[in-house]
């Protein structure tokens, strides 16, 4: 199997949806046992200490589960801002686009065989 | 100089999002760079985070402040939470959340340019967040800033969600509003309950005090009615003694004496008048005057009105009149009382009425009877009109100088008015004279309802009224009479007696004199003295051995109980068994005295029929019929010859007979006959009304007896 879950967080989402995203990736990662994750946030204009830290909760979660995470699309604003912050985002991968980071996902995770670099299932 | 742009109240957690929206919007408006606006918006978001979290929500403030450029952007969040406990640590960075958190406030720092935090526990938390406008940004007038709102607004498109959002917040609002109005409410109610409660014990205290007044005023009721009958005895002895000493008992005294005795003795009336009224008053104050209900008539009572005050009556200028509206029905009431309450309306309309008249009048309205009492007397003011019925209130007058009373007569008769249900008012006009009136109910209760007749079986005869309270003693006479050839009906008061006779007529009335304490004695007077009934025969039977009495009012024949069966049937027999009226019908034409006989059916009557003139004269002399109805023109002997011979006859010369013919009569014929006979009635005109009650009234018994049958 070995898919890549991609979501694309469209919306400004309050915490509790932020939480209830992360309590649902999890659990698509293990029904798909996905190997990879790639999180567009390109939408968002702004992230903040709670939404970066959920961020790299999900990252780190996916690793437990034996899945790379990958977010992608995060704008300038965003990364000055989260830095100024003082918001380490410890543990996750980044790339500029979806396609930057699926080459990125797929680099990782080279030489394992079972990984089907081509099928991506979307989350939203 | 602040200028506020906008708030947003933060209740739920989409107000979060809302929140920091809101802030990049408004940064972008006021000139900030993109960057800015995802740091205030972060900002803004971390602290209103803080707020909905910690403190269940808050309020964040828009303010654009500053009088010169360059202005501020102002973002205040406050909350009335429970404040931050560790916020000097925090502060210093020492802090590591619980939560893992504890970025917000510190990185919120770092985001702007300026920074204030206030907490005060369980006060809440303000957190003031400013950043400089851009350099190049113009200066923002208020003007400006309404311009910015007005794009604000424009801007937030109004989708479903957002105007549900909105609505909802306008909703909270308007709970959040309601509630603080409940609280005040809670507040004022408060206060209410307060109020009362003061209002209560203010009660309580005007109770206690009313608890005394009554207690004083039963102790003062209680006096009264003890001392007045202690003042009575020497008053008595006082009375007794001047009299003694006016009579001369003990030798005469000279003028001068008998002139002072004199004086006593009147004061000593007077004082004796005041103890009586204030005793009766005391009486019905202490409740120990008892209504005592019995049926009378009105009439009676003016009766004894009028001879009860003769004595009062000495001016030859007024004239006292009593006046009865057609006949108003027996009242049920204590006429005891209802005397006195008029006796001294009379008593006053006659002391104050120099000329003219007193006229006291009854009439029954609805089931209330209004007695008054008018007089043409001095009258009284308004002002007065109210006191008089208050106890020692009285007019001051030149008249009323003259005849002082007590003052007491008018409350007591109000309050006698009261113990019957009743009320005493007054009109009157000064000068004019006063109208008393006195309301009574017609039934001060419920009739007791009359004890019920036994009934019996018809039977034909005469018809005996039996007036017995006891229906065991009735059934007793019902069982003696039964085969005697009478009647029997049964009246078990006063009242149902006077209607049954009234009404059917009865051949003898038999009436027991105790009947539950009603006055039969006046039953038998009234009877025995109406033109009416003066022939009806009575008989007493009672137990009281009074013969005399019973006599002298008329009654026709006493027995005492116990009495026997035959003595009673004997009676029966001679007052209704022998008196029962013979009629004789001499008519040749079967049917009209079969006509005759249909009209006297059920007239206490024997009748005998004679179809010839020699067969009627034989009946008449025989029989001696108590009334001859004869037809004149029968065959062979004729009714003129019938009749002459009927009047040469000493045996039959008395009894009355009348013409009863078809025939047309001349004027001088029936002047002729009705010399001789008792009366001439025409066969078509008997069925008319009026003429059975014309010979009534010519024929006295027996026509009484036609005229109470069903003829009429």
């Amino acid at each position: 199997m070995g898919e890549f879950l991609l979501v694309t967080i469209q919306v400004d989402m309050h915490d509790r949806l932020a939480m209830s995203l992360q309590d649902d990736l999890t659990a698509q990662i293990v029904r798909h046992t996905a190997r990879g994750v790639l999180i567009d946030i390109s939408a968002l204009e702004m992230v903040d200490s709670f939404i970066g830290r959920m961020l790299s909760n999900i990252a780190n979660m996916a690793r437990l589960l034996d899945a790379e995470t990958v977010v992608v699309g995060m704008r300038p604003s965003v990364a000055i801002t989260l830095v100024e912050l003082g918001m380490p985002m410890r543990g996750i991968r980044t790339a500029l686009d979806v396609e930057k980071g699926m080459t990125a996902l797929k680099i990782a995770l080279q030489g394992d065989p079972s990984t089907d670099a081509g099928s991506v299932v979307p989350i939203d | 100089m602040t200028i506020p742009i906008l708030s947003v109240h933060v209740r739920y957690e989409q107000d979060t999002v809302a929140a920091r929206q809101r802030s990049r919007q408004i940064a972008r408006l006021l000139g900030f760079d993109n960057q800015d606006q995802t740091r205030i918006a972060t900002a803004v978001s971390e602290i209103t985070r803080n707020a909905f979290r910690y403190a269940g929500g808050g309020k964040v403030e828009f303010i654009v402040e500053g009088a010169t450029a360059p202005q501020l952007l102002l973002v205040r969040v406050t909350d009335s939470g429970a404040g931050i406990e560790d916020l000097d640590r925090i502060l210093d960075g020492r802090y590591t959340s619980q939560t893992g958190m504890g970025l917000g406030i510190l990185g919120a720092r770092r985001l702007m340019d300026q920074f204030e935090i206030y907490s005060e526990p369980q006060r809440g938390t303000a957190v003031t967040l400013k950043k400089i406008l851009p350099r190049n940004a113009p200066y923002l007038s208020q003007a400006d800033v309404g311009a910015i709102v007005d794009q604000i607004n424009r801007e937030s498109p109004r989708d479903t969600l957002a105007e549900l959002e909105s609505q909802n917040q306008e909703l909270l609002r308007t709970l959040h509003e309601l509630r603080r109005r409940q609280e005040e409410l809670t507040e004022l109610n408060q206060e209410l309950e307060d109020t009362n409660r003061g209002v209560v014990a203010l009660y309580a205290e005007l109770d206690e005090k009313a608890d005394h007044l009554r207690r004083a005023d039963v102790l003062k009721t209680k006096f009264l009615s003890n001392m007045s009958h202690e003042f009575r005895s020497p008053l008595n002895s006082i009375l007794a003694l001047s009299d003694l000493l006016l009579g001369h008992s003990d030798g005469p005294l000279n003028s001068e004496q008998a002139y002072q005795v004199g004086f006593i003795r009147k004061a000593a009336e007077d004082l004796y008048e005041l103890v009586n009224d204030l005793l009766d008053l005391a009486k019905v104050e202490a409740g120990k005057v008892e209504v005592r209900p019995n049926y009378f008539e009105v009439v009676n009572l003016f009766g004894a009105l009028r001879g009860m005050l003769r004595p009062l009556f000495l001016n030859q200028s007024v004239a006292l009149t009593f006046d009865i509206e057609d006949n108003p029905p027996s009242v049920f009431s204590d006429e005891g009382k209802v005397s006195q309450i008029l006796r001294n309306f009379i008593s006053n309309a006659l002391k104050f009425t120099e000329r003219g008249e007193v006229r006291v009048a009854a009439r029954a309205q609805g089931d209330r009877l209004i007695l008054s009492v008018a007089d043409t007397g001095i009258g009284i003011g308004k002002e007065d009109q109210d006191r008089i019925f208050q106890d020692f209130a009285q007019v001051d007058g030149p008249l009323q100088r003259k005849y002082k009373g007590t003052g007491l007569g008018l409350p007591l008769s109000r309050k006698l008015a009261h113990l019957l249900r009743g009320e005493v008012s007054v009109t009157s006009q000064l000068g004019q004279g006063s109208i008393f009136t006195l309301d009574i109910p017609l039934e001060w209760e419920t009739r007791p309802p009359d004890p019920a007749p036994v009934e019996f079986a018809t039977e034909t005869g005469p018809l005996v009224l039996i007036v017995e309270n006891r229906p065991d003693a009735a059934l007793m006479y019902a069982k003696w009479l039964k085969g005697s050839g009478t009647r029997m009906v049964h009246a078990a008061s006063i009242r149902d007696a006077r209607f049954r006779i009234s009404a059917e007529r009865p051949a003898v009335v038999i009436l027991d004199i105790l009947l539950d304490g009603e006055d039969t004695w006046n039953l038998l007077a009234s009877l025995k003295a109406s033109p009416e009934t003066s022939d009806l025969p009575i008989i007493v039977v009672s137990t009281i051995d009074d013969p005399g009495k019973a006599y002298h009012l008329g009654a026709d024949e006493y027995l005492v109980k116990p009495v026997g069966r035959d003595e009673f049937v004997a009676a029966i027999r001679r007052f209704a068994g022998f008196q029962q009226p013979k009629i004789l019908i001499i008519d040749d034409d079967e049917k009209d005295r079969y006509l005759l006989k249909h009209r006297l059916r059920g007239a206490p009557v024997e009748i005998a029929e004679a179809a010839s003139g020699p067969d009627g004269i034989s009946m008449a002399v025989a029989d001696r019929p108590n009334l001859i109805f004869l037809d004149l023109g029968l065959p062979g002997m004729t009714g003129h010859e019938v009749l002459s011979a009927l009047k040469e006859d000493p045996r039959t010369k008395g009894i009355p007979v009348i013409i009863h013919t078809s025939a047309r009569l001349e004027p001088e014929e029936r002047e002729r006959l009705g010399s001789v006979a008792a009366a001439v009635v025409l066969k078509d005109e008997l069925a008319r009304e009026g003429a059975l009650d014309r010979l009534a009234r010519e024929l006295g018994a027996v026509g009484r007896i036609l005229a109470g049958s069903a003829i009429i």
